[in-house]
Order: C-alpha cells, then sequence, then structure tokens
C-alpha cells in the first residue's frame, strides 16, 4: 500500500508491505529533486555562501553556517573572532528554536487528533525569524555570514532587541508548552515527573503514555552528531555507552535506484540523528531519564524535541552575555580565494540532525561539492537485511496511521534531503 | 477630488464580489480575525499599512479593509514546485498581528501542503475537486521552479505519480488569475542556475496563460500578501514591468530608497567588511551590493514584519528578484562593475543602469559626481 507523506516540506512516498496485518517492510521514495550539488561546481567559492541557504526554506541557515565553515576550513590559519562564533551560534539557534514549535504545532498535534496550531506556532517562530533578522537581515535565506567572520556590525540596541525576543518566547514556552518556571522545566530530571505538568507538550506525553504508544517508533537505540559548538558535543551513543572518538572520514553516501535521495551510514551502520541523539551524547539528565524508561520510542523523541527548545534558549541567554561588541566583526583572511587550492569541510547540527559539507576548490573557483543533510541519515532506505533508522522504527506497526506518526516523529524535510 | 472614480471603480468591483458565495456562510473573515483576539481598531491599522504599500491615498484605507474580508469570495490554491519551500516560510512568518497569515490560511483551499491537515491521496482528491468546484474562480499562486520537457520526472507529485509540470499546466488553465511566487516559479531560481541540471523553467514557459511574477528569494510577506489584495481590489492584473512584475512593488530599483543611498552620493563606500566604513553604515556598492540593479521594494518594506533587511544587516543586495541573478550577478561580494551582463538595457553592461541611465542625478552636484569616479575604481586589491 503507498502513502503519500507531505506536510514535511515537500514530499516523500512510502510503500507499505504488509504481512499478517503488521507492517513487514517500507520503501521509501523521492520523488523530486534539483542537483544543487551539480549547480556548484565552476562557481566562485563565495557563491555557495548564497546558493547554498536556498538548499532548504526551513534549516537554510544552517546550510550558510555548513557552507562558510567548509570554506573556512580551506584555509591553513584562518582567524575568526569570538564575536562571530557567538553571533553564528546565536543565529543557528533560532532557526532550531523556531523550527521545532513548527514541527510541534504543525505535524505533530494533527497526528494526535488535535487541531491545528496554525497561530501557535507562528507567534514564536515569528520572534525567532525577528532575532534572526537582528543580525542577518532577512530570514529565511540570509548571507550574513561570510569566511572570516559576519558582515553585520550589532550594536546594544540590537542586543536589547534581542533579549526582548527571547524572553517574550521563553514566556511563551512558560504560557502554553509547559506551563511551569523554564528553570523546573530545565532542571526536572524524571520524564514521569513532567507529566504533572500542564501544557501542550505533557498534554501529549501523557495522551501517549494513555494510548499505550509508548513502545512505537523504537529503532536500532544507535545515536550520532558531529556538529560541535558551546553546547553541542560530538560524539555517538550506542543504547547508553557514549564515546566522543568519531570521525567524518567513515561517513559514506550510497546511491539508491528508487529514489532520488542517496543513503548515509557510519561505518557501514545507519545512525540516528537530531534532537534526541545530540540529547543522548550530550547525555541530558531528563532526556537520559526518558530513555531509561521509554527507550528511543516516539515518548522519548518528542520530548527531547520539545525540550530543545528551552535548553537553547537559555543557553542563548548565555551566550549574549559572553558577547564583546568591541570585537571584530569581521578579519579579513590572509590569502585571497582565488590562489585558493584546498579541500574542506564542516559539520553543523541543523533543526534535524547532523549537516555535512565537503567542499574541492581549485584557484577559487567549486571543483566538487557535497551535502549530506540530517534527513538522508534517519529516512536512508535500507534493505530489508539492513533497514534505515525510520524504517527500522516503523516494522511491526499494524496501521498506517501510526506509522505516519512514527515517520514525523523524526521531523523529516524531503526538500533538504534531494537537494 | 482626483481619485474619485477609481475609489467608485473599487467599490463597486468589492460590490460585485460580495455577490459571490462565500468559501463558508457560517463564517465571515471579520469575525474570524475578531475571534483570534485582533480588535477593529488593529485590523484598520493593518488595512491602512496595506493601503500605503499599494500606493493608494489613505482614503483608500476602509475600501482595503473591506478587500480583506472579501477574500473568501476568491479561494486559493497554493501549488508547490521544484523549491525550498522559502516562500511559504516567508508568508508563514508574517506580520504580527498575523492578519496577513489568518486571511491566507482561511482562504487557501486544501493544497497547501506544509500547513495543510489532509495528506497524500485526500490532498490530491481535494486538488482535483477544488479545482472542478470553484473552476475559472480561484487564484493560483505557484512556489518553485519546474522542471520541463524530457527532464519533467525530476519533479513527480501527489500519489497518481503525475509531473510537476502537468499538474502546474492544469491548475493554470482554470484559473482566474496566476501569480508566479518567488524567482523560482518567476524565472525558474537557483535550480536553473547554470548547468540547469533539471531543466528547470518559470511557470510562464509552461503555461500559455499571463503569469504575474511576484520574485525575491524569498518575497517579501508582504508582496506576497499585497498581490492578492491587489487582485480582489481591482479585479484586472496590475501595471507591471518588462518582466511581469507587479509595478507598485518592483517600480523601483533597490537603490532608489535605500538607507544608505546618501552615502553612495556622497561616495562613502565600504572597502572591505568589518572596515570603519562597514561600522558607521557606508554603502556597500563595492563590497557586491546589486541595488542599483534591483527593481524590488525591499528598503522601504524589510523583512520579519519590518524588523531589518539585508543592507541594514550590512550585507549588499544580491540581487534575488532579478531574473538568472545565480549566473549573471555575480560574483557574491564583488561589485559588477563594468562587466557585461545581459539586461533590459540592452547589455549595455551592468553599470548602465547606474551610470548612463540613473547618472542623471548623481551629476547634479559635485558630490555626485566625485561618487560617480569612485564606484569605476577598482575593489582594494588584496595581497
Amino acid at each position: 500500500m503507498i502513502k503519500l507523506i507531505e506536510k514535511i516540506e515537500g514530499e516523500a512516498k512510502l510503500n507499505f508491505n504488509f504481512k499478517d496485518n503488521k507492517i513487514d517492510f517500507v520503501d521509501i521514495e523521492f520523488m523530486s529533486t534539483r542537483n544543487i550539488e551539480n549547480i556548484l561546481r565552476g562557481k566562485n567559492a563565495f557563491d555557495a555562501l548564497v546558493i547554498n541557504p536556498r538548499v532548504c526554506g526551513i534549516c537554510g541557515h544552517a546550510h550558510l553556517i555548513a557552507t562558510v565553515q567548509a570554506l573556512e576550513d580551506c584555509y591553513d590559519n584562518l582567524e575568526l573572532s569570538n564575536k562571530a562564533k557567538i553571533i553564528r551560534e546565536l543565529t543557528l539557534n533560532f532557526e532550531l528554536i523556531q523550527n521545532h514549535f513548527k514541527w510541534y504545532y504543525l505535524t505533530m498535534l494533527p497526528l494526535f487528533g488535535h487541531k491545528q496550531q496554525v497561530l501557535k506556532a507562528t507567534f514564536p517562530s515569528q520572534l525567532m525569524g525577528k532575532a534572526i533578522a537582528l543580525f542577518g537581515g532577512q530570514y529565511p535565506h540570509t548571507s550574513y555570514a561570510i569566511v572570516g567572520g559576519v558582515v553585520c556590525e550589532i550594536t546594544e540596541i540590537d542586543i536589547i532587541k534581542l533579549q526582548h525576543y527571547i524572553a517574550q518566547t521563553i514566556k511563551f514556552v512558560e504560557d502554553n508548552l509547559v506551563k511551569t518556571d523554564s528553570e523546573n522545566f530545565l532542571t526536572c530530571k524524571d520524564a514521569d515527573v513532567l507529566l504533572d505538568y500542564e501544557g501542550d507538550l505533557p498534554d501529549i506525553l501523557r495522551q501517549i503514555k494513555k494510548e499505550e504508544l509508548l513502545e512505537y517508533g523504537k529503532s536500532y537505540d544507535r545515536f550520532i552528531s558531529f556538529g560541535e559548538n558551546s553546547y553541542f558535543k560530538k560524539g555517538k551513543s550506542l543504547k547508553t555507552k557514549v564515546s566522543h572518538n568519531i570521525s567524518v572520514e567513515h561517513v559514506k553516501e550510497s546511491e539508491m535506484p528508487s529514489s532520488f535521495a542517496k543513503n548515509v551510514s557510519f561505518k557501514d551502520k545507519y545512525y540516528e540523528v537530531g534532537p534526541l541523539a545530540r540529547a543522548m551524547v550530550n547525555k541530558t539528565p531528563l532526556i537520559a531519564d526518558a530513555h531509561k524508561k521509554y527507550g528511543d520510542s516516539i515518548f522519548s523523541r518528542i520530548l527531547a524535541r520539545v525540550c530543545e527548545i528551552s535548553q537553547l534558549l537559555e543557553h542563548s541567554k548565555k551566550l549574549i552575555k559572553d558577547l564583546d561588541l568591541s570585537e571584530e566583526s569581521y578579519i579579513e583572511p590572509s590569502i585571497d580565494i582565488s590562489q585558493l587550492n584546498s579541500s574542506g569541510y564542516s559539520a553543523v547540527e541543523a533543526a534535524r540532525g547532523t549537516l555535512i559539507h565537503k567542499v574541492e576548490i581549485e584557484n577559487g573557483i567549486i571543483k566538487n561539492y557535497e551535502i549530506i543533510t540530517p534527513t538522508q541519515w534517519n529516512l536512508s532506505g535500507g534493505t530489508k537485511d539492513k533497514l534505515g533508522v525510520s524504517q527500522k522504527a516503523m516494522i511491526g506497526l499494524s496501521d498506517i496511521k501510526t506509522a505516519e506518526l512514527v515517520f514525523k516523529s523524526f521531523d523529516v524535510c524531503s526538500v533538504c534531503t534531494t537537494h | 477630488m482626483k481619485n474619485n472614480s477609481l475609489f467608485n471603480k473599487l467599490s463597486s468591483r468589492l460590490d460585485e464580489l460580495s455577490n459571490l458565495p462565500k468559501l463558508d456562510d457560517e463564517v465571515s473573515i471579520s469575525k474570524l480575525i475578531e475571534e483570534k483576539g485582533f480588535s477593529r481598531r488593529e485590523f484598520m491599522g493593518w488595512a491602512g499599512a496595506m493601503t500605503a504599500m499599494l500606493t493608494l491615498p489613505a482614503s483608500f484605507t476602509p475600501l482595503v479593509a473591506k478587500a480583506a474580508e472579501m477574500a473568501d469570495r476568491l479561494p486559493l490554491v497554493w501549488l508547490h514546485m521544484a523549491e525550498c519551500t522559502g516562500c511559504s516560510e516567508s508568508l508563514l512568518r508574517s506580520a504580527t498581528p498575523s492578519i496577513d497569515s489568518l486571511i491566507f490560511d482561511y482562504i487557501s483551499l486544501e493544497y497547501h501542503e506544509t500547513i495543510m491537515a489532509a495528506a497524500g491521496w485526500q490532498a490530491e482528491q481535494n486538488l482535483e475537486h477544488a479545482i472542478q468546484k470553484y473552476k475559472g474562480r480561484y487564484i493560483l499562486m505557484v512556489e518553485g521552479g519546474i522542471p520541463h520537457g524530457e527532464s519533467d520526472y525530476f519533479l513527480t507529485v501527489g500519489a497518481h505519480g503525475k509531473t510537476g509540470e502537468q499538474s502546474a499546466k492544469e491548475a493554470s488553465a482554470n484559473a482566474a488569475a496566476i501569480f508566479a511566487i518567488g524567482t523560482c516559479s518567476s524565472f525558474g531560481g537557483v535550480q536553473a542556475a547554470y548547468p540547469n541540471p533539471t531543466n528547470a523553467t518559470a511557470l510562464s514557459n509552461v503555461t500559455d496563460r499571463p503569469v504575474i511574477n511576484v520574485p525575491g528569494c524569498p518575497p517579501s510577506e508582504s508582496n506576497i500578501v499585497g498581490t492578492l489584495l491587489h487582485f480582489i481590489l481591482y479585479g484586472t492584473l496590475p501595471a507591471l514591468d518588462v518582466y511581469n512584475r507587479p509595478k507598485w512593488a518592483y517600480g523601483l530599483r533597490i537603490h532608489d530608497s535605500c538607507e544608505r543611498r546618501g552615502r553612495f552620493d556622497a561616495g562613502e563606500f565600504v572597502e572591505q567588511f568589518g572596515d570603519e566604513g562597514a561600522k558607521d553604515g557606508y554603502c556597500l556598492y563595492k563590497v557586491g551590493c546589486k541595488g542599483p540593479y534591483t527593481f524590488n521594494n525591499c528598503s522601504k518594506q524589510k523583512f520579519n514584519q519590518g524588523t531589518s533587511w539585508p543592507v541594514q544587516a550590512g550585507h549588499g543586495c544580491m540581487g534575488c528578484s532579478e531574473p538568472d541573478f545565480w549566473d549573471k550577478m555575480g560574483i557574491v561580494h564583488e561589485p559588477l562593475g563594468d562587466r557585461l551582463y545581459h539586461t533590459v538595457f540592452g547589455g549595455l553592461g551592468s553599470d548602465a543602469t547606474a551610470d548612463k541611465i540613473g547618472v542623471g542625478i548623481l551629476t547634479v552636484t559635485a558630490v555626485g559626481i566625485a561618487a560617480h569616479a569612485a564606484i569605476s575604481l577598482v575593489k582594494k586589491p588584496k595581497e
């Protein structure tokens, strides 16, 4: 039985095979592509800063940051001010936050039989959009990060505005998502305690428990996260065993005959990426507790993503305190790009998980460009003997509606995936 | 009053519209807005801002308000083609109070995939049903470039495996008005950049019906909503430029009302990002601003509820509302200078617009001449 999954920024086609009334195998197909990597070849290296955000309208900013870091990796001794680093991290945080709100209110709630709450999705994401626009000029599709720093010269007034946007977003969380002081939510270490709170998140978590969906959505219990910054750590987690010693070298992309998307594996194994993976690698107490009790089920996956909203808002407040406006925004690289023959890569944590960019430059012209997106990790379509992460999570379910819920709990994005 | 005839014309248009059936007899847009917690005063404030944007006198505000309330007479079909969804995103982020998004949300028929609740078979049926039911009456908005001809298989949509091209053609055939939202559906966009691997093209190349282009990557939310209101008000297509863009939004260059224009005229340029000029808000021409060649109202409307726009943030305009800007307006951080590029001005060279056509304003003052000389200097060579 074929089912189209939309409302995921583009479209994916899932072909369900049933055996004894249970899902036996799911074929995942993506039916469109734009071939951006091909377009990048032969272009001036800096043009990638304009083209790549357009890979995706929802996580375009992560693509910008990945691009600029991959290009900077091509230089030997590139200097970057602390201020530029913090600003880039802030805007990326805001993008993650706005995405999580929209996913929760637009995609998740209807799947649990609730009304889609458009305004609850747009209000906080507009605030975060404005916060990005303060630095980047617009959102989506800013190109304000450049090799050597950022172009914006912000002032104290911008900081005041920014703090206001963050405060309002935190207030929204406290009034709607989890009705308590953010401090309580952030320091909560017991997933079951959370169930006693009021709010849109505890409502859904209680519903998962009541309707006995706790076993749904379990996959390999194998997580990976490559993007490193002042908040996220790099590493992989096998059940709860975390190791930080991993290398992008072992990440491989392979073509699939039936789909425009490519599979991604690490040392020939499929890994889950995204907020749950990041929390497992970071050993976030609340998520670790949910994982201990309910494994890598939809419960933990949904909780991890929503929890990230509050964590990143809090962390952003700290980052702003570290911001020194008197530092340089931009430090000119010592070599002009046109004299550069080199290659580089980057890994950043986008809303949906690890995003990797790899670039080869010859005399300042892009010779090769490779983009590996988060959804490729989670949606890699494997064979029956070697299932992809989301495929495995759907096997054994008895109806398509639940399968759709499980599938979308990964927050899939097909525009990105096929780029 | 010289605007009387226009006022009367628009009024009678709205009266005609009010006789058409509503999407839902039980719901009215004014009630809907009120229910969501917006006062009449806030609504009128919003209508006033829209009136100004559509370059109508303030006395037309009640008409614009009425037009917004009539929006449910003309349902909207929104199609996604090969794209990044950035245009829908721009709209989702439109102004708070979210009157625009409320109206859009309400009148959008079931096919706005990103925010719609139905999916798959259901959605496709809804679309077909909507096209039949509202034949000749619905407004079609298309987002995304369209892989066409032998490459059409790069975009298949819907459960029946239709190509995007087919689906866009069919929806266009029965629409009352067709708007290409964003640079992709207007001109092909990023996927049409050289070597255009999927042979993506503009909506206007796959249908023989007239298409109004609302380019920008993404276009500001106000241009999208303004386009809709304009059609409701006038019932005819707006005055257009050579690229079929509405003149009320794309009539002027970014450069014409740029907040840094004074710096340009005074010959004060940012020579390199991060320098003293950058801190003082000097003109960004020499670090690659394409504002002098780009027609759009960003400098007035800005983005994200008027928070900012690229030039305010310190990044030059990249010309995103011009055709093929990917290939013709590069290199991103360098001025176009004297490099040849094909423009409507007959390939006079890119500076034709700035120098030969725009120079009239500059040469009035000595300062202007200095500025003119300054822009033809090559950017400081790097080591």
